[in-house]
């Protein structure tokens, strides 16, 4: 009987108030959860722009990182050179040392000489004989 | 011109020679106080472990350019020590001439490494030990000789213990020599690659070697200390190691030793006695020349085994050979040649 008479007021467009107000919640559930998903949506495309931002510049930080890898490289190419430039300077160094110190011994010897025969000069050269031969 | 039955003569030798010859020098001049007593002394001492474990050794004893008014060191031996056989003695009384013509310095009054190479270059001993008048030989040295274990090509080193001995002239033994409170301080101890250190005191070496390395240098004569240490750069250049023997030579402390106070010409090294200690001595090499040991010097016996060596510009070097100093030849596994001081 419930079922015939809620199709009779069906066919003038009309429903029961229970019908009623639970169609009233449902379409306002409905429309809460259009909102909640346009509020995600919003939220959804705010993120996305926001990413994209961070992934551009990601990007351009990845870029620049790019650019400074190579001149680390190249900066490390040239620490390569110095390095073994250095080597070869030390190398240098020690030889000239080596050298140095054969040059100071031998000027010892030398200077040891010239004492020595400056002092034999003056001792065999008496003082008389300088100025003879100066007056002559 | 060495000697009748010199090491390098072109006859050789019928008579074996010793196992080693102990090259000494010294002359009657009162060096460090009581020279003569301290050389009787230590000479005693090792004549009689030498003779105790049956090792065949000479003695060869260069007495450099000695005054002319005092007696010969030679002339009172046998009297000090009657045990010592005349046999066994080499002994060199070279004039003192070449002492004032060889030096560049006149500051050093004792030419010591030229001297001892003309007891090298004479020496008849499978080995040769060159030290100095005043050294007491270690036990680990006379077992090593008594052994027969040396090794030809090897130099051997021994660090030296100074003592401060009693002053009364007893005769030393071993509890003296060994006696730790003797210690007139710390004990040297010998550092690789070099084994430096009072090097003087002790070198060992087959003769056949120090033949080959030409003995000391006698090129550098400016000084008298490194000369000693300068061998060992030699040595380590021309191919030869360097050991330790294992055991202590021990060294009666004197006045005017350069051990006792070596700073004493600290800012006026120039002065020293001994010559400017900071000469490149660990840093360059020699060739001295063939006539080294004044192996050329006219010799004539002036008493049993004693020759004198004559005064000849012939025996003399050149006063300066430039190209007879030489950078150290650096070995694989050897270590660097030197290390440059600063001295100026």
């Amino acid at each position: 009987m419930r079922r015939f008479i809620a199709a009779f007021l069906a066919l003038f467009g009309l429903v029961s108030s229970r019908r009623y107000e639970a169609l009233s919640r449902s379409l306002d559930d409905l429309k809460a959860a259009g909102a909640e998903s346009k509020k995600k949506a919003s939220q959804a495309i705010a993120q996305q722009r926001s990413l994209e931002s961070e992934l551009r510049r990601q990007s351009q930080l990845v870029a620049k990182l790019r650019g400074s890898l190579e001149k680390w490289k190249h900066y490390h190419d040239n620490v390569k050179v110095l390095r073994d430039r250095l080597a070869e300077t030390e190398h240098e160094l020690m030889v000239a040392r080596d050298h140095l110190m054969a040059i100071e011994v031998k000027l010892d010897i030398l200077e040891g000489a010239a004492n020595v025969l400056d002092r034999r000069t003056r001792i065999t050269t008496p003082q008389d004989q300088h100025e003879s031969s100066a007056r002559a | 011109m060495l000697v009748p039955d010199g090491g390098s003569s072109s006859a050789p030798t019928a008579v074996t020679p010793p196992v080693v010859s102990l090259v000494l020098t010294g002359r009657n001049d009162g060096y460090g106080g009581d020279f003569i007593a301290r050389f009787f002394r230590s000479l005693r001492f090792n004549h009689q472990q030498l003779t105790a474990r049956g090792i065949a050794y000479e003695l060869v004893f260069v007495e450099w350019a000695p005054p002319s008014d005092a007696r010969l060191i030679r002339d009172q031996i046998f009297d000090a020590l009657p045990e010592l056989d005349v046999a066994v003695c080499s002994w060199y009384v070279v004039d003192s001439r070449y002492q004032e013509v060889l030096s560049l310095n006149p500051r050093l009054q004792y030419l010591e490494f030229p001297a001892k190479n003309v007891g090298v270059r004479r020496a008849r001993g499978r080995f040769v030990l060159t030290s100095n008048c005043d050294v007491y030989f270690g036990r680990r040295i006379f077992d090593a000789l008594a052994a027969g274990t040396l090794e030809p090509r090897v130099l051997y080193r021994a660090p030296r213990h100074d003592l401060t001995l009693p002053a009364e002239r007893a005769p030393l033994d071993w509890s003296v020599l060994e006696d730790p409170r003797n210690l007139a301080g710390p004990a040297h101890v010998l550092k690789p690659p070099y084994m430096g250190s009072a090097t003087g005191d002790f070198v060992l070496l087959d003769r056949e070697s120090f033949h080959e390395i030409g003995g000391f240098n006698e090129v550098y004569r400016v000084a008298r200390i490194g000369i000693d240490r300068n061998i060992l750069v030699k040595a380590l250049s021309s191919g030869l190691r360097i050991a330790a023997i294992g055991g202590p030579v021990y060294h009666e402390n004197h006045e005017g030793s350069y051990r006792l106070n070596p700073a004493a010409y600290a800012g006026r090294e120039t002065e020293a006695p001994w010559g400017d200690r900071r000469w490149h001595s660990g840093g360059v090499s020699y060739v001295n020349p063939p006539t080294w040991g004044l192996s050329e010097a006219p010799v004539r016996e002036i008493d049993d085994r004693v020759w004198y060596l004559d005064f000849s510009w012939a025996a003399m070097p050149q006063l300066v050979d430039l190209m007879r100093i030489v950078l150290p030849v650096a070995r694989p596994g050897g270590p660097a040649p030197g290390h440059y001081v600063r001295k100026r």
